[in-house]
């Protein structure tokens, strides 16, 4: 499809830039956007951090949550309002595409000290103009630096406590410091049903009938008043834009375009303020909600949820009344890819260093059941898989919910896609799905607050894997993250880093001494100090989570996410106080699962049941990164490893699992829900890896650790079904907040070259 | 007593040729024939042995100083040398090399062991008419184990497949090959004294076993698939293969002719057993190679009733 050919990685890298071999889709307009997308560098943007600075000088001494909703609402005031040409859809989030408007009051008191890095860091870096950095460096950082959620966390912590939490890579709270408003499936079918006029009214309505006597209202009024602002923004910020794509088509010479633009100009009066009238104008509020989220939160994870089956009633109309073609349909979803590749993540050097990328993990998903227990799939479903084989953008995820009515044709189609190796699509089991959400922060014993009507009809993955309902459910999904391989090596190593690691503690105590090396006399004993060690990890990081709810409830609110929650309007409750009806976590996320199983077996087999060395052996082997005990390692690595349906690991491998989401669910968080388990962080396994000394399954230092809920590296020899059987064994009802394997099959195992 | 048990040398899973859809694929140990192109010299010896890959051995030596035979030596600068001839098996090298290049090859299994390696992977049989493949190795060496085996994946509703050279006592074959659902069997070369030359055995017994399988198989609803391994300036010359497709031409029931085009994946296997291959000089054909195409036709022509494809993973699906 590309339009030119690369002729060796130099040409490769130039055309990128020039955005030439991006200009691909099923339509010149789209190849022309696709092309304009990747014409452009990750880029910071000051608005949003400009305005927010203006907003709380303004405000000093005013009610938290006051200043906050003034502060969005000013936001939505200040974007852009540039229209491009060959786009339909209308409204960017920045001024140049592929911008940060990032979140100052999150980041400023690393990015204070780093800034000097940013353009030139190795991962992630941002380009920024030289006014905006001087404006950044003199005016705007020195006033936030220690006003973020961090620096208010550190004053609850030891400053021993605020590091290891950041730099220790085995109980992980960095992913949460900065990514307020994350993970989020707003009330879709409401929205565009109905528009925002909807909750203005309502706000308007709810805040008139308080009863200034009733001492619970005072908080209420400042919530509405607050609320209808931020509304009035946004259908402020309609009218603006419709102004603009007026007057562009004044200017249009060329008679279709300016046929487009006024249509343009004419939707842009209806939605997103207004109800959705066609398809068209459902893909439009489609677009500028997703887009609004990811400017007022710093977080990844917006999710589109079953758009397939939201969007349906529009497509379905607008078919009959024949001014839509499945051609036409198919361009608009292919301009919705484009768009939504601009909203990259602004992360810090920290976390940039795990998460790597920019992706800020928009997601779809489609087919699945319908609240009857039927399938839902519909002619949509297949226009969204077929339209990422055109347009081949990283975002967003595409997501197949498949279950055992999923039509052939459907399956097929999302295999057409997954053999395109771009990672598309992600495969759902809707069961696994149903079970987690019946038991979405619940507690050991619980069942939540969903029916099962609800949970079938809206419920979907969020972001990477994680359970969530449309409309219903807000909370950070991946808050808290444990590095099971590093938790298992400190059992070995009495709770120390070895000094052959790239971290911070190396060779300092990082966790708490559970047993020196040689006073354990079985292999009981030995794995009861694993399993403290991971306990260990999970209650410390379950202890700083709870400190920063606290701190975004009280500091942090989120008004668009809030409207956007059903029943919200009606508690006066702001999403980050409670306002949904299930509020999840802060989670608890496990990486480095396999590592972690294949280092007790291998423990368990040559040191305990061969007897081939001794445990006191094996952590000098770690702490020396295995240099003097090359024989030992091949001991280790011939040990068994999960992944090969091997009953020796598999056991262990799923009693570990088990564990880590016993120890997480019974844990209480501070909006009154318990904590989640999951195992879904993708990528980060290398940097943790990065953090983490050998391991005693003879993986060396500084290599990633393994990825997801999948077997280690070059560990699962056996084949696909082998290790499908390994990851068959372990209990998925029990990690409520999603499960992640991935499988790489080489395109020789499938096709004849 | 006892129970009887076969040598395996290895089991692969996930296999989709050699049967429909996916495979559990169990490999024999042990064979009469040395084809020169065998792709699996594993096969050879019935008994276990040692396998060394020479591409990882550092040198290090920590087999020299484990092995009670002395069948290893340290050759400055290059991977240790090994004398194959005098080891005895005993697997002390195997534990001590810490780069990992040594195994020994062979395992033994019941018939209920090697049933239950095949069931693990059941549920993905399930698509597509999966199932176990018996091969080699010259499956039947080692018959009776091979006849339980499959008795019992036949009885527990698996699809049945072996790969075999028909080259046995045709009461050896029938005892394995009733359980079949399919049956593939190797036709080499229709020349005796040529298939002598190429395998080490004469095809009399091959022929007759071939055709009397295509007339009894077919009664107990299994078929039968004559593979062709078409080896360039071997056997692939169109006199032969026209003579082999003729024959295949007058077989009952009309079996298919499968082509197996020639690779030479097998041949790093050979130096690590410090055996010789012999084709060093061949190289492997594209299925898509003219002469294959050519070779094709020329099969159909002689053989019009039946159906003549090209590439172990194109053979007709139930």
């Amino acid at each position: 499809m590309s339009t030119a050919t690369p002729t060796g990685t130099a040409a490769l890298g130039q055309n990128l830039r020039a955005g030439t071999i991006a200009k691909v889709g099923s339509t010149k307009r789209v190849q022309e956007l696709n092309g304009m997308l990747h014409g452009n560098r990750p880029n910071v943007d000051i608005t949003r951090a400009r305005v927010y600075t203006k907003v709380y000088r303004e405000t000093e001494g005013m009610p938290a949550m006051m200043r906050r909703y003034k502060a969005s609402a000013a936001v939505y005031r200040a974007l852009s309002d540039v229209v491009y040409d060959h786009e339909q859809l209308v409204g960017w989030p920045t001024k140049r595409i592929r911008g940060a408007n990032f979140a100052i009051e999150l980041h400023a008191h690393w990015l204070a000290e780093d800034l000097p890095n940013l353009r030139n860091r190795i991962y992630d870096p941002f380009e920024i103009t030289d006014e905006d950095y001087k404006e950044l460096e003199e005016d705007l950082l020195p006033y936030w630096k220690d006003k973020t959620m961090a620096v208010q966390w550190g004053h609850y912590v030891t400053e021993h406590e605020w590091n290891r939490a950041q730099f220790g890579g085995v109980s992980d709270v960095s992913n949460y410091l900065c990514a307020n408003g994350s993970h989020f499936i707003p009330a879709w079918t409401d929205v565009i049903q109905h528009g925002f006029v909807k909750y203005y009214e309502e706000a308007k309505a709810l805040r008139a009938a308080l009863d200034p006597n009733d001492p619970t209202s005072i908080d209420k009024k400042i919530f509405y008043d607050g609320i209808i602002e931020v509304l009035e923004a946004i259908r402020d910020w309609g009218e603006r834009l419709s102004a603009s794509c007026a007057k562009k088509a004044e200017g249009e010479t060329d008679p279709k375009r300016k046929q487009e633009l006024e249509n343009m100009a004419a939707m842009m009066k209806r939605v997103p303020w207004g109800p959705a009238t066609s398809f068209y104008d459902a893909m439009e509020t489609a677009w500028a909600v997703c887009f609004f989220l990811f400017v007022e939160g710093a977080g990844p994870s917006i999710t589109w949820s079953r758009i397939d089956q939201y969007l349906y009633p529009y497509y379905k109309a607008d078919m009959e009344k024949g001014i839509l073609t499945p051609e036409s349909a198919l361009e608009l979803i292919e301009e919705l890819y484009i768009r939504v590749n601009t909203n990259v993540w602004f992360q810090s050097s920290q976390m940039a260093y795990i998460f790597g990328g920019y992706y800020r993990y928009p997601h779809l998903d489609l087919g699945g059941l319908d609240e009857n227990g039927k399938d839902a799939s519909n002619e949509l479903s297949y226009l969204f898989l077929r339209a990422m084989r055109y347009v081949r953008t990283t975002a967003p995820t595409v997501s197949l919910m498949l279950h055992q009515k999923t039509p052939e044709s459907l399956l097929l189609e999302a295999c057409e896609l997954a053999a395109e190796g771009m990672g598309h699509p992600s495969f759902f089991n809707v069961e696994g799905l149903y079970t987690m959400l019946e038991h979405r922060a619940a507690g050991p014993e619980g069942y939540s607050n969903y029916s099962r009507k609800e949970i079938m009809k809206y419920g979907s993955p969020i972001g990477c894997v994680e359970p969530g309902v449309e409309g219903r459910q807000y909370g950070h999904t991946d808050s808290g993250i444990i590095n099971v391989a590093g938790a298992a090596l400190m059992a070995v190593t009495n709770g120390v880093m070895p000094a052959e690691s790239d971290n911070m503690f190396a060779g300092k105590l990082l966790t708490y001494e559970s047993g020196a090396p040689d006073s354990f006399q079985t292999f009981e004993e030995f794995y009861a100090a694993v399993k403290a060690q991971v306990k260990y990890a999970i209650e410390e990081c379950h202890a700083n989570l709870v400190i920063c709810e606290k701190l975004l409830a009280e500091q942090f609110n989120l008004p668009t996410f809030t409207v956007l929650l059903e029943g919200a309007l009606e508690k006066a409750k702001d999403a980050t106080a409670g306002g949904a009806k299930v509020n999840i976590g802060p989670t608890m996320q496990m990486v480095g699962f396999a590592t972690m199983a294949d280092s007790v077996a291998a423990i368990k087999k040559v040191v305990f049941d061969d007897k081939e060395a001794t445990l006191q052996e094996v952590c000098d082997a770690c702490m020396n990164n295995f240099k003097g005990y090359e024989a030992l390692r091949a001991k280790l690595i011939a040990a068994p490893k999960f992944g090969n349906d091997d009953d020796y690991v598999d056991e262990i491998a799923a009693d570990l699992w088990k564990w880590f989401s016993d120890c997480t669910v019974r844990l209480k968080m501070y909006r009154g829900h318990y904590c989640d388990a999951a195992i879904q962080m993708v990528q980060s396994n290398v940097g943790y890896g990065a953090m983490t000394g050998a391991t005693p399954n003879g993986r060396l230092a500084g290599m990633p650790i393994s990825d997801t809920m999948s077997a280690s590296q070059q560990a699962d020899t056996n084949g696909p079904t082998a290790a499908a059987r390994s990851y068959g064994k372990l209990d998925y009802g029990a990690y409520s907040n999603g499960t992640l394997l991935n499988m790489w099959i080489s395109q020789s195992e499938m096709i004849e070259q | 007593m006892k129970e009887k048990t076969a040598t395996i040398f290895d089991i692969g899973r996930f296999r989709n040729t050699d049967g429909p859809g996916i495979r559990t694929i169990i490999f024999f140990k042990g064979c009469p024939l040395r084809c020169q192109w065998c792709s699996n010299p594993f096969g050879f010896s019935p008994r276990a042995q040692l396998a060394v890959n020479p591409a990882r051995c550092t040198g290090c030596g920590a087999c020299v100083e484990a092995c009670p035979h002395g069948v290893n030596a340290v050759v400055p600068g290059n991977p240790v040398a090994v004398a194959f001839g005098a080891c005895q098996v005993c697997g002390a090298c195997v534990k001590v090399c810490s780069a990992g290049t040594r195994m020994i090859s062979g395992k033994e299994y019941t018939a209920r062991q090697l049933y239950q390696e095949a069931a693990k992977d059941a549920a993905f049989y399930r698509k597509g008419g999966g199932g176990v493949t018996l091969s080699g190795g010259e499956v039947l060496l080692q018959h009776e184990v091979a006849a339980e085996t499959l008795r019992l994946c036949r009885s527990n509703y698996l699809n049945t497949c072996i790969e075999t050279s028909a080259f046995a006592p045709w009461e050896h074959l029938w005892q394995v090959a009733q359980y079949c659902h399919t049956v593939f069997v190797d036709l080499k070369h229709m020349d005796s004294a040529k298939h002598q030359e190429l395998t080490g055995v004469p095809n009399e017994l091959i022929l007759e076993n071939i055709r009397r399988l295509c007339r009894e198989l077919p009664k107990r609803g299994g078929k039968v698939i004559v593979r062709m391994p078409l080896v360039p300036g071997y056997n692939d010359d169109d006199q032969a293969v026209a003579a082999g497709a003729r024959f295949v031409a007058t077989l009952d029931n009309t079996p298919e002719l499968n082509l197996l085009p020639y690779h030479n994946l097998g041949e790093s296997k050979y130096e690590m057993i410090g055996a010789d291959y012999g084709l060093h000089h061949v190289e492997s054909r594209k299925r898509r190679d003219p002469r294959l195409l050519e070779i094709q036709s020329l099969c159909q022509a002689q053989a019009p009733a039946n159906r003549v494809s090209l590439g172990g993973d194109a053979i007709e699906l139930q």
